[in-house]
């Protein structure tokens, strides 16, 4: 037997489970294993000990103090309905009294904000119900909504300044592009005037 | 350290705690669930009746603490009202189910409190040797009972909460190692070699403070 399988016996041999031939084997090898035997002595030790600890026992009050704490509704195992499976979370959040607080508020800022500004609310007629016309409405808002933003875009303070100083910037750049090209044209004519005839007859080649 | 509170004699924990498990007691827990699913009030008192000392065994033994041990058996047998239509009668022991829940509670409880137990552990380490101590030089380092107890829960603190919870469950609560696979969920090799490894540094730790084991 190795140390090993003394390992995965040791249990059993503590618990006295084992059958006889492997209590002799598992006993002759902690009679030539120091290790082994000190581990067998350790555990079985440990094991005596643990056996002379008291309980530890619960103190009288906790008793009373779970069975306070058990809530007293219907048990656990109440079986439910499939609608309420499937809409009961939801049904049961909505009827939460924060839930009906908050549209009620909702409702009631919408009615202020459209009395201040103005709005009457108009009775709503079959005709308006058209899909044509309804598209046609969300196409015609999109557009102005879209004309709307981009004008206010063109025409935000910060966005022409930006534009002008790009403008100045362009035409600066620009500027210093023909000045560097002026000086570049005047000093090759120098240096063709001294080189001698070649760049002449070239030039004069050129012309021809 | 905290001590091992003994209960008043009022409270008469009966039916008493069942060491060993009979075909009777599995029917009994099998029956007293199905009463407590029918809603009947006077179930769900037998059932905490029967299991508190169990539950809160096990969590002292873990926490070293009796207020925490308290709390966390209020929260599992909460949990257990809640949950109770989960167990299967016919797939496992109510006691396995019922242990299962008490240790992953345990394990929420061990990671949340992580950074107070660093802090504390060098003053409790330091307040344990000395208790220790104190104890073995009146008892000649034979200890039995409560002392016995109290010197336990101080070695079982320094294992590791995987060695710690096989310990508990084999030599303190006495589950099968079979049960002990389920509750843990790994494979009953491991729960030995879990098992020796738990056994052999506790006997080390015990006998480094001149307990005789």
């Amino acid at each position: 037997m190795t140390c090993a399988e003394l390992e995965i016996l040791l249990c059993d041999y503590v618990d006295g489970t084992l059958r006889a031939e492997e209590r002799t084997a598992l006993e002759s090898h902690l009679a030539g294993c120091s290790a082994c035997h000190e581990l067998a002595q350790d555990v079985m030790g440990v094991t005596a000990f643990m056996e002379r600890v008291a309980p530890a026992e619960p103190p009288a009050e906790l008793l009373t103090r779970i069975l306070h704490e058990l809530p007293t509704g219907p048990p656990a195992s109440e079986k439910k309905s499939w609608w309420r499976k499937l809409f009961g979370g939801w049904v049961h959040g909505m009827l939460q009294p924060r839930y009906v607080m908050g549209m009620a508020m909702t409702v009631l800022s919408f009615s202020m904000i459209a009395k201040f500004a103005h709005i009457e609310p108009r009775q709503l007629r079959p005709s308006d119900l058209d899909p044509v016309k309804i598209w046609a409405g969300i196409d015609d808002r999109t557009h102005r909504i879209w004309d709307r933003t981009m004008k206010y875009y063109d025409n935000l303070r910060l966005v022409i300044e930006i534009q002008s100083r790009l403008k100045e910037w362009t035409d600066q750049e620009q500027a210093q592009n023909t000045e560097a090209s002026k000086p570049k044209a005047v000093s090759g004519g120098q240096k063709a005037e001294g080189s001698g005839q070649k760049p002449e007859a070239g030039t004069s080649e050129k012309k021809r | 350290m905290a001590t091992v509170a003994i209960p008043a004699a009022k409270w008469n924990w009966a039916p008493p705690y069942p060491q060993v498990r009979t075909a009777n007691n599995l029917d009994a827990d099998a029956q007293l669930v199905e009463r407590c699913l029918t809603g009947q009030a006077a179930a769900w008192e037998d059932l905490v009746k029967l299991h508190t000392r169990r539950v809160y065994s096990i969590c002292y033994r873990f926490t070293n603490s009796d207020s925490e041990a308290q709390d966390l058996s209020q929260d599992v047998f909460l949990r257990v009202f809640k949950n109770l239509k989960s167990f299967r009668a016919g797939e496992g022991l109510f006691v396995v189910w019922l242990t299962r829940l008490t240790r992953n509670l345990l394990i929420d409880h061990y990671r949340r409190t992580r950074m107070d137990r660093a802090t504390d552990s060098i003053e409790d380490q330091v307040k344990v040797l000395e208790e220790t101590t104190a104890v073995l030089s009146r008892t000649d380092g034979m200890l039995a009972g409560r002392e016995a107890s109290e010197v336990l829960q101080a070695g079982l603190q320094k294992l590791s909460p995987e060695l710690r919870e096989t310990v508990i469950l084999r030599d303190l609560e006495e589950l099968e190692y079979r049960e002990i696979a389920q509750v843990l969920n790994v494979p009953e090799g491991t729960v030995k070699s879990r098992l020796n490894r738990g056994r052999a540094e506790l006997a080390r730790i015990l006998k480094r403070h001149k307990v005789r084991i």
